[in-house]
């Protein structure tokens, strides 16, 4: 009993711990900047104001730049989840010619940083004209070998009996891959998922040299290009207020999603 | 129920539609975004600040030019990354901000318009740009942009711990004329104020160090590149590195404060004088005029940085619209933006208002600028300001590797004869790599 009461207030201190933080750009973000400039300590002297938010949504833009970044993050997700489930499949259950090779091909993309193939692919969307759009937004994300490799496994962890069962009752191949199959990956689903939206809601650099026009700003370029040459001096409680305006959406999928990303880290942790 | 899927795109959609039987003129700058203050805003002369002054000029254009459609992209500073990508997919915008150090990085490659043509037909031909400001778009002999401003490293002074340690004659500050005479100060300052002489945002912070750096080579008439090359091992770069190396032993500075931290350091009286450029004078200035604080009551002036050595001379950069070059860009847009140059240029007394030091000649001559907070005490820098040679591309990664060289000799981390070696080593690889 001592024990998990020993257990439970450490935990409750380290959660504690991890609230600070986020505290603090909290409190931070309804101070007035000059006062931040001068002294962050200021926090402490109970003067708020929503003055970083006003300016913040005074910014016709802002709206627009969300739109977009729900744009991406949802097409590249849904994009994400149906090209590698079908690619998890044929790789866990057709027999096909070159198949362990081509995964292996497929695989060696996740050690290729997105550094080393910028410019050859904002290149070809220059050619192809399509910079400033949401295509050229999305698309490069749906190469997704992370994606591919955790559906693969997903599939063949899933006997295959059942396929074999369905086969002899003669259903066809995409019959058992999308009425028997896919309804028991749902909670590789919603791993895939939730981590493919994170990582393209927070998404920076891709969109900040693609999406040039202010129009096709995505969230994160757009707030940043708000900030003034010295945010962190000058205007840090509008930095602050920011952090949260771009943190909330997250929160809210956490707070949905949040039996799926506990069972994902679970899961990961757990392979 | 499909319909009410694709609204939300179609609103979307709307809100990109441009303006009919308008040329577009597309400008794109840093300075940050100020939309819910200034968004309206079209009286210059009550704005405030780079982002206020401006989104007022943008404005104001705007609203004098209905022919006009004018697209602002505001870019996270200093936007080159985006630029470079937009120049790549010639997608270039028509008008930018740009660094001065950072013209000739992109007039090399053949990425910018000439403008001397049409600087002066628009009234604003570079001879009656200030000294610094028309070396800063000068290349090869062609202006290859307007001049914004010219901003410089300067010694903003805290007068009411000058007074208190004796360093105050006929309500000026009394500054050094030698190291020798610094050292002195800094010991007198320290004594009667408790206090270290000089603050600094040093910690994480490289850029302050290279323009120290820059600054006491010039002032001793060094020669910091030579045929598009670095030479800092020379007794000159090793005197300035000395300098500020002996400021760090003696306790004459703060230490480990970054730049935040040094602003409210400041701002608080942790010393006497503090390193850092034009921008802040507005700042200062009005904290100066509040009743209580460590700067207030009038405690606080800016000084160009003191000639320790043979002549005056600070390091400087400043801010220029360019043009790149564009295929796509048709007359009309051209003759916009060239439209927009001269507007500005005829507005520009109103950005001599963010604390830089103006572009033009005759603004620093008016009686209007003098009439400025501490303006008198800065106008000399439109002399004795001074960029790096054209022919130094690079600029910002060079000062990268400066500061850093330089913060560990002054730190003691490294002897100064290995540090100047190795920082002239270091740019010259980058040099020899374009």
């Amino acid at each position: 009993m001592t024990r998990s009461r020993l257990a439970v207030a450490l935990v409750v201190l380290a959660a504690v711990l991890m609230l600070v933080p986020l505290l603090w750009v909290l409190a931070l973000s309804l101070k007035a900047n000059g006062e931040l400039m001068v002294d962050t300590a200021s926090v402490f002297n109970g003067r708020f104001t929503l003055e970083n938010y006003r300016n913040l949504f005074g910014n016709g833009a802002v709206f627009r730049w969300i739109g977009n970044s729900l744009i991406v993050s949802l097409g590249m997700t849904v994009g994400v989840l149906i090209l590698a489930s079908l690619a998890g499949y044929g790789f866990a259950r057709l027999e096909f010619r070159g198949r362990d090779a081509l995964f292996v091909i497929v695989l060696l993309g996740l050690a290729v940083p997105e550094q080393a193939v910028i410019i050859a692919r904002h290149q070809m969307f220059s050619w192809l004209g399509m910079h400033n759009t949401y295509q050229a937004l999305i698309l490069p994300g749906l190469s997704a070998p992370f994606g591919v490799f955790l559906m693969t496994q997903y599939f063949r962890a899933i006997p295959k009996d059942i396929d074999e069962a369905a086969l002899l009752d003669g259903a066809s191949r995409f019959t058992i891959f999308w009425k028997l199959l896919l309804p028991l990956t749902i909670p590789a689903q919603a791993t895939l998922g939730i981590f493919t939206f994170l990582s393209a809601w927070n998404d920076y650099w891709w969109p900040l040299i693609s999406a040039t026009n202010k129009d096709m700003f995505t969230l994160t370029v757009g707030i940043a290009s708000t900030q003034m040459n010295f945010a962190q001096t000058e205007g840090l409680g509008f930095l602050m207020a920011q952090a949260v305006f771009a943190g909330a959406p997250m929160l809210i999928v956490y707070l949905f999603f949040q039996k799926y990303i506990v069972q994902a880290v679970a899961g990961a942790a757990g392979r | 129920m499909r319909a009410l899927w694709l609204l939300p795109l179609a609103l979307l959609g709307s809100c990109a539609s441009p303006a009919p039987d308008k040329t577009r003129l597309v400008i794109q700058r840093f300075f940050g975004a100020c939309e819910a203050e200034y968004g309206r805003a079209t009286d210059i002369a009550k704005a405030e600040g780079e982002c206020g002054i401006v989104t007022t000029m943008i404005n104001r254009f705007q609203a004098e030019n209905p022919d006009v459609d004018v697209v602002e992209n505001v870019v996270f500073w200093p936007g080159y990354d985006q630029l470079t990508a937009q120049l790549a997919a010639n997608d270039a915008p028509d008008l930018v901000t740009m660094h001065g150090s950072v013209i000739s990085d992109y007039q090399a490659r053949g990425l910018l318009e000439p403008l001397d043509a049409d600087l002066a037909a628009i009234g604003a031909p570079p001879a009656s740009f200030t000294t610094a400001a028309r070396t800063a778009v000068t290349v090869d002999g062609r202006a290859w942009g307007l001049p914004i401003d010219t901003w410089a490293p300067l010694w903003h002074i805290n007068m009411n711990l000058f007074r208190k340690a004796g360093l105050v004659r006929g309500g000026k500050p009394v500054l050094p004329r030698s190291p020798e005479e610094l050292y002195a100060q800094a010991q007198q300052f320290r004594e009667r104020t408790g206090k270290p002489y000089l603050v600094q945002g040093a910690a994480n912070e490289y850029a302050g160090f290279t323009r120290n750096f820059y600054t006491f080579v010039m002032q001793q008439n060094g020669t910091l590149f030579r045929n598009g090359r670095a030479t800092f091992a020379t007794p000159e770069g090793r005197n300035a590195l000395q300098l500020f190396k002996t400021i760090y032993d003696r306790d004459f500075t703060t230490k480990n404060q970054d730049y935040s931290a040094a602003v409210a350091g400041f701002l608080k009286g942790d010393g006497g004088v503090f390193l850092v450029g034009t921008w802040m004078v507005g700042t200062f200035d009005a904290e100066s005029r509040k009743t209580s604080g460590a700067l207030a009551n009038g405690g606080y002036t800016v000084m160009p940085y003191p000639k320790l050595f043979a002549r005056e001379a600070t390091f400087a950069d400043g801010h220029v619209w360019v043009m790149p070059r564009s295929n796509h860009r048709r007359p009309g847009e051209r003759a916009a933006a060239i439209r927009f140059l001269k507007f500005f240029a005829g507005h520009a007394k109103h950005w001599a208002r963010t604390g830089h030091l103006p572009a033009f000649q005759a603004i620093i001559d008016s009686p209007e600028w003098r009439a400025l907070p501490h303006r008198d005490n800065l106008a000399i820098l439109a002399t004795t300001a001074q960029p790096l040679p054209k022919q130094v591309r690079r600029q910002f990664p060079i000062e990268t590797i400066v500061g850093t060289e330089a913060a560990s000799a002054i730190s003691g981390a490294k002897p100064i004869d290995r540090t100047l070696s190795d920082m002239e080593r270091r740019v010259n690889e980058v040099l020899e790599n374009l």
